[in-house]
């Protein structure tokens, strides 16, 4: 399974896999609406928040969420418990990210040219305050990434996953996902230094 | 300080995005749907394309068994607009040209490549001062060599009669046969500018100008220059 050249391909065997697990498996190959609901049930928060990091619009990452469990019993043919089902929905997630991020760059890109960004709610405190400008700031240094490099920064640095999981999620060696990590916070620095705050 | 800032932002991102709360329903609903209409549009075309593909296998059984299928073919491709041969396979494998023994001889097998480049398979315009042959009409076919019906064949025998054995009434049928088989061809724009010369050559005028007409007048965008010399002299 590849997209965007991301390709899923993981490489450590889950040992002790339960026959409830492999029940679920087969009725996900078989595209069963209600095994389908149980993973949702169970991933989605997680798919939802890696989704609205690398994307950085809650709009467009519920749209990756609907696209992830749709894909989800075509992509469970290649399964093999080589990973947890998690971290197989994240490599979905990833693998079909590309036409979200670069709507939702697009839109960002136009709002701020027209300046309509919504005001922070001045209820709010000011810790809340800060928080939503730095994400807003770290979102905007993101869209300057590419894919490989962005998917990487959020999954080992706002995911806080280890290079080992990142590189079973991504397809690629530990080694690139250091580079990729290296080069993406390189560029990071250099677009926060440059908006004037670092 | 800008390390600290990039520190603090992905916190901020983390901290920003992490569970909301939101149950996902509205988004579960949705997967629901969209898992319901793929089951119910890959239903769908089972039940469509089940009974096609069964008709279709045993309509091909019942032509190939009754030797009706290559008129099946021809009548399927005229329903759906293909520009095919006007007459049925069988009767193009029959297509003949009048030869003489020695041209049959010189039939090139199927393996062989098709003529030259059009540049160079296109005869040279006539001089007009050039001696014709008398006018006659192309000659019946007598000895009559079939041979396999494709159009590279027909291209490669009318080729032959024109540039080899340059026996024009024959490279006129020829060009005939070939367009008859394949009037939309690759070739098929050097076999009327050919056909046109024929003509030219067996003093036929009137029907050279008019075959000339559409290649002088630009409609063809093909030797445009040379067509509207050979109207002029034609006209002369």
């Amino acid at each position: 399974m590849s997209i965007g050249g991301l390709v899923f391909s993981p490489t450590a065997p889950l040992e002790d896999v339960s026959a409830d697990e492999q029940d679920l498996v087969a009725r996900l190959v078989a595209a069963d609406p209600s095994a389908v609901g149980e993973v949702y049930d169970q991933h989605h928060r997680a798919v939802r928040a890696f989704a609205s990091r690398l994307v950085g619009d809650a709009a467009a990452a519920e749209d990756l969420v609907h696209e992830v469990f749709v894909a989800l019993p075509r992509a469970m043919r290649g399964y093999r418990f080589e990973s947890s089902l998690r971290t197989f929905l994240i490599s979905i997630a990833v693998n079909h990210a590309r036409h979200h991020v670069r709507s939702a760059t697009r839109r960002r890109a136009a709002i701020g040219r027209l300046a309509l960004e919504p005001e922070g709610n001045s209820a709010d405190p000011e810790q809340i305050q800060r928080r939503k400008e730095l994400t807003s700031l770290l979102t905007r240094a993101l869209d300057t990434l590419p894919l490989e490099q962005r998917v990487t920064f959020v999954l080992c640095e706002v995911e806080e996953r280890t290079s080992r999981e990142v590189a079973e999620i991504t397809g690629v060696p530990e080694g690139t996902v250091r580079t990729r990590l290296h080069h993406a916070k390189k560029k990071l620095r250099q677009e926060l230094s440059q908006e004037g705050i670092g | 300080m800008t390390d600290d800032l990039l520190k603090a932002a992905t916190r901020a991102l983390h901290e920003e995005t992490a569970d909301d709360g939101d149950d996902g329903r509205f988004t579960r609903a949705r997967v629901m749907a969209s898992l319901h209409q793929g089951t119910v549009k890959r239903r769908t075309r089972l039940a469509f394309i089940l009974p096609l593909a069964a008709c279709l296998a045993a309509g091909t059984a019942w032509g190939a068994a009754t030797g009706r299928l290559p008129a099946m073919f021809h009548a399927i491709g005229q329903v759906v607009g293909y520009r095919s041969p006007p007459n049925p396979p069988k009767r193009r494998a029959e297509v003949t040209l009048s030869a003489t023994p020695a041209a049959v001889a010189q039939q090139p097998t199927p393996s062989d490549v098709l003529p030259p480049a059009p540049s160079t398979a296109v005869e040279p315009a006539p001089a007009r001062a050039e001696p014709r042959a008398p006018a006659k009409a192309a000659p019946a076919p007598s000895s009559s060599a079939s041979f396999q019906d494709t159009d590279g064949d027909l291209y490669r025998l009318a080729h032959e009669a024109h540039f080899v054995s340059h026996d024009y009434a024959r490279a006129l049928a020829g060009w005939d046969a070939y367009l008859k088989a394949a009037p939309g061809g690759r070739l098929a724009t050097e076999a009327r500018y050919n056909r046109a010369i024929c003509l030219l050559r067996l003093g036929r005028d009137d029907e050279a100008r008019r075959a000339l007409q559409p290649f002088a007048s630009g409609m063809i965008g093909y030797r445009q220059t040379e067509a509207r010399e050979l109207l002029e002299e034609l006209s002369h």
